[in-house]
């Protein structure tokens, strides 16, 4: 039993590097200033409905929150605006991300205490909720993080939970006449793409697919148990599900598909670092006029003065990893005392 | 390659774990017993309604008339005011007509130089369903309406 309690705690804080914690953090905070503006606009035209028709959820009722007024929504959205761009950054990690979580909260109850509650963020909620635990975090640094493991395993988990719980739903409010149901066809009704209409003439199709989708629910635990290999191809799957729910039925899910690219090596993105080599290459003019390869890494960052020109190999385990060339290993004592780098 | 490692706290490690069950288990509750009023931790209930095979589909709308006459769609962005909660709240406008008014008023607030509206209705489309699939016949039924006294 103590076996299998200290298996469970140390899977659920299976160490991640620090970079990809960066990465996840730049993404999901960068997701919320869009998520204002762009994907769910409509949370600030509440502020601007009478209050007569706010109807406060459970958790509304007990903190108790205030009825949203123009001044209380547009106030939200400004700070919420300036603080995600800030958090962003990756500073302040705990002050700024608890300030987002509570801020984007109160945002998501004043939006769905309108009569309608959506469910595609819970994932992206639990993000918000666990990053400012997850601690200091630079892009490209390898050094491993328990604390950040945690973070990123509980996003997936709440991921996972959104569809394997969604079938269980199905079941409890549909029962198994959902699969039989006319719910697909409905959903076209009312929200279909052309290709939607094409799709519904296809006989016995939307049947088929809505016994698809409950498997698919049901079985979407087993990313956790398939090998590793593998689980970048399953979790390829899950966004295919939902370019097929967007192409058809205009439902996107977007802070969830944010939430599950915590399954995704995303150190590897390095934007800014991609944009920066070029330019750096550019500034540094080839000695003796030999072109540098394009494939080659850049000039180590912090050359040892004097000392040739000794291209550092790209270490074997990453050959894919852009972000390796940029980031010194972040162990102090790694660097040599000033003296030591004169020997020839 | 050997990388270094941040290591938790036997502490750390403890609130981590407590914490992922308590939610979990709030979470598993919210599936088994709650409502979306348990949000965030109700059921994942999206499209979890099940209709026959046959049952015509509900298309709703909201509309109005103003005083020239003219009927003026009362969408989501003419009142900030989405369809799903309209149809959250059909319910309540049933119950009470006059709450009609709120929409009449949300729409005059986003358009202060338009015409009064004297009438708002809650129009449901019904699509016509056999066999799981449209047949691309449809019928409209006015479930509320409200009119200026």
């Amino acid at each position: 039993m103590a076996g299998i309690l200290s298996g469970a705690s140390r899977w659920l804080t299976e160490p991640v590097p620090r970079g990809r914690v960066a990465a996840f953090r730049t993404l999901v905070y960068l997701f919320v200033a869009a998520d204002l503006v762009v994907f769910t606009p409509w949370v600030r035209t509440h502020g601007s409905v009478p209050g007569e028709l706010y109807q406060p959820l459970l958790i509304g009722r007990l903190l108790p929150l205030p009825t949203p007024t123009p001044l209380l929504v547009n106030g939200i959205f400004w700070a919420l605006l300036v603080l995600s761009l800030a958090a962003v950054t990756g500073r302040a990690p705990r002050a700024l991300g608890w300030a987002v979580f509570l801020l984007y909260f109160e945002w998501m109850i004043i939006a769905m205490s309108y009569g309608k509650v959506d469910h595609d963020r819970f994932g992206f909620l639990v993000a918000l909720a666990v990053l400012p635990t997850a601690g200091r975090a630079r892009h490209g640094d390898r050094t491993l993080t328990e604390a950040g493991g945690w973070a990123l395993r509980v996003t997936q988990i709440a991921v996972v939970c959104t569809y394997f719980l969604a079938a269980w739903a199905k079941l409890r409010f549909g029962g198994p006449g959902w699969m039989v149901g006319s719910v697909l066809a409905r959903a076209i009704i009312r929200r279909g793409t052309e290709l939607a209409d094409l799709i519904a003439q296809v006989p016995h199709l939307l049947i088929a697919a809505q016994f698809g989708i409950i498997a698919f629910e049901l079985l979407s635990p087993l990313v956790f148990v398939v090998p590793a290999r593998w689980r970048l191809a399953v979790v390829g799957f899950f966004y295919s599900f939902h370019v097929v729910t967007i192409a058809t039925i205009t439902i996107s899910f977007a802070p969830h598909l944010v939430a599950m690219t915590s399954f995704l090596p995303l150190e590897r993105v390095r934007p800014v670092e991609w944009c920066r080599r070029p330019l750096r290459q550019h500034a540094t003019p080839a000695v003796d006029g030999e072109p540098v390869a394009g494939r080659e890494p850049a000039v180590p960052q912090a050359p040892a003065a004097g000392a040739g020109p000794v291209a550092a190999p790209p270490a074997a385990d990453s050959a894919a990893t852009p972000a390796v060339e940029a980031a010194p290993a972040p162990v102090v004592g790694d660097v040599p005392p000033a003296g030591a780098a004169a020997v020839p | 390659m050997v990388h270094p490692m941040d290591t938790l706290t036997r502490r750390g490690r403890a609130v981590r774990v407590l914490g992922t069950v308590l939610a979990a288990a709030l979470l598993l509750a919210g599936t088994l017993w709650g409502q979306d009023d348990d949000f965030p931790f109700g059921p994942f209930r999206m499209y979890a309604g099940s209709n026959p095979p046959n049952d015509p589909a509900p298309d709703t709308r909201v509309e109005g008339v103003d005083t020239t006459g003219a009927m003026v769609p009362l969408d989501e962005a003419s009142t900030g005011i989405r369809r799903a909660e309209i149809e959250g709240q059909q319910g309540r406008y049933a119950a009470d007509p006059a709450l009609l008014r709120e929409v009449a008023d949300a729409y005059a607030q986003r358009h202060p130089a338009a015409p009064a509206l004297v009438e708002v209705r809650i129009v449901i489309r019904w699509y016509d369903i056999q066999g799981g699939r449209p047949t691309g016949r449809s019928s409209d039924e006015t479930v509320v309406s409200w009119r200026a006294s």
